[in-house]
Parts: structure tokens; sequence; C-alpha cells
């Protein structure tokens, strides 16, 4: 299957009004690297899918480390070791066997600082499909405009696709970077601090963004900003010095926590 | 009016739709329910009235049941509002409206107590004899607590700041039928001690009819906060007057 | 009137009367070397484009009067007036530059671009590469006469007197490449500039925020193709700096093509209309040598300063030439490409 008809069968599939975007199953998962030989320690998470989960806690408790597992992008850090096991749906994340770039394809990833390609808006939206190996204009046109509508930029570029991505305003330029991520149709959207650069305003866009799109992808947001958890997520999970401490409904989290660690790190008594 | 800023062209809450289309929709609800549970206790409230009046002891059974749909409603509203809180973090109008609805559903589970109380004495009263002496008043007062609260309701619906003072301004107009009825039950008592059991029961469902006005009140006042921001609990009535008067340019 | 809660700054006004005075010194010695900086240029293009121009004009009447063929100035520069006919005139000079030019960056810039990015992207950034790295900035400050001594026993001698005696035997013992000549020159200055690329593409490469990389590699993008998509594109403008540079740098180097293949006179062009378009191992002329060998040889002492600066005058204009097109290529990269991040 070439990488068109597999994008036109994932996007079929998506129309399909039963479809829910696979879970991720985290088992046992320990992480050790040179700097930092107890990054992750036995993380056991059970991330239903079509959901937005967040994952909070302070700073340098793992919970980017966490995140960059679900797409092996940890495999850059020199020495790192896993152990334990991430499955999304049938595909065993971890298994030194699976080919990392189909496994990027199903697990986008958004960065803290929106960071489009200097080149156009077009362009950018293009690059995934581009280098899955669609090269039709009329297939790519419709991939952009598709993915540029789903992430609400459609109508404030649509004029103007040819311009340089750079001159968007960041709010804009994490939109963008958001349709770059979904033009290569994945099944899990993952967000390191999506809007932790950005004003209140372009904040609360994305977290709309973010609600709008739960209905075909499982999100994964790593954010230091609580309410922006509470806001945005089904389920929250609060980690600490590489350890999962509270996993549970948003809900509960913040109305009810179970732990007095979670109580304490989100009503501001943390240390 | 203050009020202006928050026309709504568009049926929301107030004024413009939120980034968050949910939020929106969350404040929307949580006002819905808040105006549907005061809609039941006012049907609670007349229902209680004509138990008591007519000796109708199905319907002061009914207003009784009715009771566990208020209490459950207002755990509901004030789950929701702690909900709204915690996720939302609402400012500005949004807080001042999670704050009195929170607020308001008390009121309204008091208003809804006071209605179970009335049906009970309708209910032991239905079993003796109907109610004698002070019918009318009692039935003025009921009629005055009622229309109160429907028009504070009403004034929160709309958040129309000047119909949520002359709630407030029209509260003392029961005065009169309230302490006539005292004097009319207490003759009966005098004139015929056995009655005083039941005069004794008419004389708390007259009590808990005229406290529907005073949480009809309370009400309004959480209507004139939520616009205007200005708390007008324990201001005396010219200083109300004035804010009526001088509302067009506030 | 006086509060004891005030503070009181006495010297406050003083203090700012100071940094004004500083900042009005400052200003003053700032602008005076600049402006230094501009006469001297100023006076020293003047020099050569009044003196130069002068000779030329006087040259045209000359030859007016005595009713040569060359009449206009043009003519007069590329084919030589009665002075320069011995040279063969300026035009082969021109060409050679341009040649030489050219085909060191084509060959400097592929070079320069994958040492830069071997140091980059691929090294582990240890010490070797730190040494590397030191090595080749140094490199930099090597007096370019020995570039021509190595190029001459290197290239001409070492590989030359090879390929000769693999592929040209029948024509030995005369040498077809193991003599001076195009191929060496541009392959000397190459290395010659070669530093100056890498640095720079270096430092356009290190400007590349990592996210750009990160964000590619987590579209599945390998890191190849991250290199080249994204990586490479992106840093294309500091890139071309460095060739410019290098061009610079290349056109007026005149030391080691003495050695390695320019000759006063040359009679053919190493380059032709037809087939095989480019002779690689032909010696040729340079206008840098030209102007040397001007200055050295010309006839008379009256006239000599004139013919050096009209030459001079060329050889300036063709390396502003050849920077203006780079310059231009630039500009139209970095509107495609506009630097991201910082």
């Amino acid at each position: 299957m070439d990488h068109r008809e597999a994008l036109i069968a994932a996007s079929n599939n998506r129309a399909n009004l039963n479809y829910v975007a696979p879970g991720i199953e985290v088992q046992g998962l320990s992480l050790t690297y040179p700097d930092e030989p107890n990054a992750l320690i036995d993380i056991n998470l059970s991330i239903p899918g079509g959901e937005v989960t967040a994952v909070i806690g302070p700073s340098g408790c793992g919970k980017s480390t966490l995140l960059r597992c679900f797409n092996r992008m940890n495999d850059m850090l020199e020495g790192c070791q896993y152990s334990g096991s991430i499955t999304l749906g049938d595909l065993n994340i971890l298994d030194p066997m699976t080919d990392v770039t189909l496994l990027r394809r199903r697990v986008g990833m958004v960065f803290q600082q929106p960071n489009p390609f200097p080149m156009s808006i077009y362009d950018n939206v293009a690059y995934g499909p581009r280098i899955g190996g669609l090269r039709r204009r009329r297939d790519l046109d419709e991939v952009v405009e598709n993915a540029l509508r789903l992430a609400a930029l459609w109508d404030e570029v649509k004029g103007q696709l040819g311009k340089n991505a750079t001159v968007l305003s960041l709010g804009q330029q994490q939109r963008l970077v958001i349709a770059r991520a979904i033009a290569v149709q994945p099944e899990v959207l993952l967000m390191d601090e999506p809007a932790s650069s950005l004003d209140p305003i372009s904040t609360l866009r994305i977290e709309e963004l973010i609600y709008e799109l739960k209905q075909s992808y499982t999100i994964v947001i790593v954010t230091h900003n609580m309410q922006q958890a509470a806001r945005v997520s089904d389920r929250t999970a609060f980690l600490n010095q590489g350890q999962v401490v509270e996993y549970d409904a948003t809900d509960k989290i913040f109305t009810n926590p179970s732990q007095r660690a979670t109580e304490d790190y989100i009503t501001g008594r943390y240390g | 009016m203050a009020e202006g800023r928050y026309d709504s062209g568009d049926g929301s809450v107030a004024g413009r739709q939120h980034i968050s289309a949910r939020f929106s929709a969350e404040l929307e609800a949580i006002k819905n329910a808040l105006l549907e549970m005061g809609g039941k206790t006012e049907s609670q409230i007349n229902l209680a009235t004509r138990a008591l009046l007519n000796g109708a002891g199905d319907v002061a059974q009914e207003v009784v049941a009715m009771d566990k749909d208020i209490n459950r409603m207002e755990v509901d509203i004030d789950e929701q509002c702690a909900r709204i809180i915690a996720r939302r973090q609402p400012a500005a109008f949004d807080l001042r409206l999670i704050i009195s609805i929170a607020k308001v559903t008390t009121d309204l589970e008091r208003i809804g107590d006071e209605a179970t109380r009335v049906a009970r004495m309708a209910l032991k009263s239905s079993i003796r004899e109907p109610v004698r002496g002070a019918e009318s008043q009692t039935m003025a007062i009921a009629e005055h607590g009622s229309a109160m609260l429907r028009r504070a309701l009403d004034a929160f619906a709309r958040l129309d700041v000047d119909a949520a003072v002359r709630v407030l301004l029209s509260a003392q107009s029961a005065q009169t039928d309230y302490e006539e009825g005292m004097v009319l039950l207490q003759a009966a008592i005098s004139n015929d001690p056995t009655s005083l059991k039941s005069c004794m029961d008419q004389i708390w469902a007259l009590r808990s009819l005229d406290r529907v006005g005073d949480h009809a009140c309370n009400v309004a006042e959480q209507v004139v906060y939520l616009v205007t921001a200005v708390d007008i609990r324990h201001v005396d009535e010219p200083t109300l007057v004035k804010l009526l008067d001088s509302g067009a340019d506030t | 009137m006086t509060n004891p809660d005030m503070f009181d700054y006495p010297d406050l006004n003083s203090a700012r009367i100071r940094d004004e005075k500083i900042n009005t010194l400052m200003t003053a010695a700032t602008g005076a070397a600049t402006l230094l900086a501009v006469v001297s240029v100023v006076a020293f293009l003047g020099f050569i484009v009044l003196l130069g121009g002068a000779w030329l004009a006087e040259e045209q009447a000359l030859s007016a009067t005595v009713g040569q063929q060359h009449s206009s100035n043009f003519e007069l520069l590329l084919f030589g007036g009665r002075e320069l006919a011995s040279s063969g005139g300026v035009l082969p000079a021109i060409v050679g530059t341009v040649v030489l030019t050219l085909l060191m960056a084509v060959i400097v810039a592929p070079l320069g671009i994958v040492v830069a990015l071997y140091l980059t992207e691929y090294s582990g950034g240890g010490w070797p590469t730190q040494l590397l790295r030191i090595g080749v900035q140094n490199l930099a400050a090597i007096p370019s006469i020995i570039y021509g001594v190595f190029g001459l026993a290197f290239f001409v001698y070492v590989i030359g007197g090879r390929i000769d005696e693999l592929f040209y035997a029948s024509n030995l013992p005369t040498p077809t490449f193991g003599t001076p000549g195009l191929l060496w020159a541009s392959l000397t200055l190459a290395l010659l500039t070669l530093p100056t690329v890498i640095v720079a593409t270096e430092e356009g490469l290190l400007r590349i925020p990592s996210s750009l990389r990160e964000g590619s590699r987590a579209l599945g993008a390998t890191r190849v193709e991250t290199i080249f998509r994204v990586v490479l594109p992106a840093a294309a403008p500091s890139i071309l700096t460095g060739i410019i540079l290098a061009v610079a740098r290349a056109a007026g180097e005149v030391a080691p093509l003495m050695l390695v293949g320019v000759v006063r006179y040359a009679p053919t062009l190493p380059v032709s209309i037809e087939a095989p378009f480019l002779q690689l191992e032909q010696k040729f002329m340079h206008l840098g040598f030209y102007v040397y060998d001007l200055t050295m040889h010309a006839p008379g002492s009256e006239g000599r300063v004139g013919i050096v600066a009209a030459a001079s005058l060329l050889l300036v204009s063709v390396i502003v030439s050849l920077n203006i097109v780079a310059l231009l290529l630039r500009v139209r990269l970095r509107r495609t490409y506009v630097q991201s991040g910082v």
C-alpha cells in the first residue's frame, strides 16, 4: 500500500462515526540515561483512545521524557535505555525492530516552541506527506487544505499558502505545526507544552482545537500549567520524580485527588 | 443600564461566546438548570398553598415528593459549579455567575423546604379539618411570595437589574397581610383553645410562606451582584430607590 | 521641604553630565575612525577610476589621431592598446579569471558543505571534532603562496604526473596534466578557500534551531531527509555567504596561481563554444597576474601607472560583478528561506 492509499484509508477510517483512535498501554516502563539514571520508574498507564490525557508535574519530573517515549524521540539521546513496554493498538512501540519513521507517522508530535520550517505554509503542511511519498499536486492540495481546516487555520491563510510560514503570528504558527502533524494522519498526537509560548487568547484557541481534535485522535498533552490540564483533559496523570503519583479522571484529580502529594501540587503547596 | 454590556445577540449567557464553545455551553447549561430548579420550587409553593387551603392530601404528598428532586438538583448544580471553578477558572462575569448560582441554589432549596413544611401542615390539617380563619391572608402571602420568586427568577434569566430591585422594594408589601393573619389566628386561639394545635400549624405555615419572599429577595440581590458586581445586601431602601433611579447611567 | 524619607541624590546631575561627555567622546571617536575608513576606500577607488579612466581617454585620443583601428574605450580595454598589444589584451585575462573562479566555486562549495555537515551533524562533537575544527580555522591563516607550492608539488607533479602516466603516456615526455593548468589552479584555490566555506557553512548550520530538526524527525523524516529538506535549505543563505567570501578571496589571489597555471600570455582561451568547452589542462591568463605583469614589465615609465590603474579597475569590476551576482542569489534564497527562530 503506497502512502497515498494509506492516507486515504486513514481519512476514510476517520470519517466513520464509530472510529475511535487507539489508546496507549504503558506497562512497567522505566527509562535511564547517563545523566539521569531514574528518569522514569515503573510507569503504568492506560491511556484511552479518543480522549485527552494530560501529564502534569514539576519541572524535571520526567513528563516530557515520558511523552517522548511514545514516538521514540528519546532515541536521539545518547545512552538512553528503556525497559517495560508501550503498545499502540497492535504495535509494540519500544521494540527495537519497530521502524521509528513509521511509528512517527502514527504518533505525531507538537513542540513547546512553534517550529514551522522556514518555507511556505503549503510546503510546511505538505512536508510529512511528501516524505511519505505523496507526490501528486492534487492529492497534496487536498491533504493540505484538510489539515489546515482541521487546525482551524484555513480561513486565516487560504489566500496566502505560498507565504513564508515564519511570518505568521506565534499562535498561528502553532496551529500550523498542528496542521503539519495531522497532515500525515496520525492516530496519536503528542503535545509538549503546546501553549507555553503563546499569549492567553492564542492558548485558548489551541485548547479549543485540542478539544475538537480529540474526536479523531488520541491526545497526550504535557503541561506545566495545571489549569490548562484542567481545561482540556479528560484524564490527568500527576508525575513526580519519574513516577506516576496519581492517574485519574481530570474532574476527580482537580476536585478531590486521592493522593496528598497530588493535592499539594495542584493547590500550590508543593515542596 | 449595566446589563447592556451583557446583551446577548446570540442567546449566550452573557454577550459574546467564549473561544471555548464548550465553556459557553457549560455556563448556559448550569444557568438553565438553575432556572429549572427555580420553576420547580415555584410550582412547589403554589401546590403547597393549594394543598393547605383546600386540604388536598394527594397534592401535599406530591409536594413532599418534589422536594427530593429539588434537593438532588441543588447538589447537582453545586457540583457543576465546583467543577467549572476547578476546570475553567472563570473570571469577571463568569465568576460572579458561578458564585451567584451557587448561592441562589441554597435559597431555592430553602424555599423548597418551606413548601414541604407547608405541605406537611396541610397533610396534618387535612386529616382534622380544613384551615379556617386566615385563608385570605395566607392566600395573599403565598401569592405574593410566589410572585416575588417568579419575578426574581425572571430578572435572573434576563439579567434585569431594574426588575431585581423592584422585587426587593416590594418585599414589605405583604407585611400587613402577615400581621393581620397573625392577629386573626391569635384571636381564634383565644376564642377556642381547642383549635390551638390547628392554629399553631397555620401560624407555622404562614411564617413559612412569608419566608419565601425573603429568599426571593436574596435571589434578586444576587441578580444585582451578578450584573453590576455591586453587593446590595444589607442596603437600606432609599439607597435601593436611588439605584433604581440612577439605573439609566449605571 | 527636606523630607527625611526622601532619598537624596546630590551627584545625580554631575553623573549624568559625565555620562553625556563620555557619549559625545565615543561618538566622535567611532565616527572619526569610520570616516577614515570611508576616506581610504573612496581614495583608493578614486585613484583607480581617475587614473585608469584618464589613461583610457588619453589612449583613445591617441588612437584617433594616429588613425588606428581601435576607436572605442571598450575595445581598447578588451584587446589592448598600443602598449598592451604585446600581452594580447585584457579579454583573455578576464575570461581566465572568471572561469578559474567559477570552477573553484564549483569545487569548493560541495566539499566545504560536506565537511561542515560532518562537523555539525554527524561527528560526535568530541575532541577529535574540536581538533579538526581548530585545524580548519588555522588553514585560513596560512600564506597563500604556500598553497601554491603545495598545489605544484602535489596536484601538478604527483597527481598530474600519475594521470599522464596512466592516460596520456603516448604524449610523454611532453606533459599533459603533469604541468600547471586550469584544473590545478582551481583545486589549489579551492583548498585555499575551503576553510572560509566550512566555517561559514558550519555557523549557518549551527544557527538552525534543533527544534527544526526535531520537528522534521517527529514527522517521520530520516536524518538524511531532514538534512536535505530542512537543514540545508534553511542554512542556504549562510552557505552562500561563505561562497561569496571564497569567491572574493580567490578572484584576488595571484601569488599561488603563478606556480600552478597562470601565464603571461596564453595563445588560446581555456573555454570554447565547441566541445570539449573547457580545457582543464590549459594554462590561462589572469587579471591579477596581468596587473602584476604590467607593473613590472610595461615599457616606458610615464604611461605605466595609467595602464596598471586601468587593468586594476577591470579586476575590481570583475570581482564586484561576481559578488553582486552571488548577493542577488542570496537575496532570492533568503526570501524563500527566512531564517527562523532566532
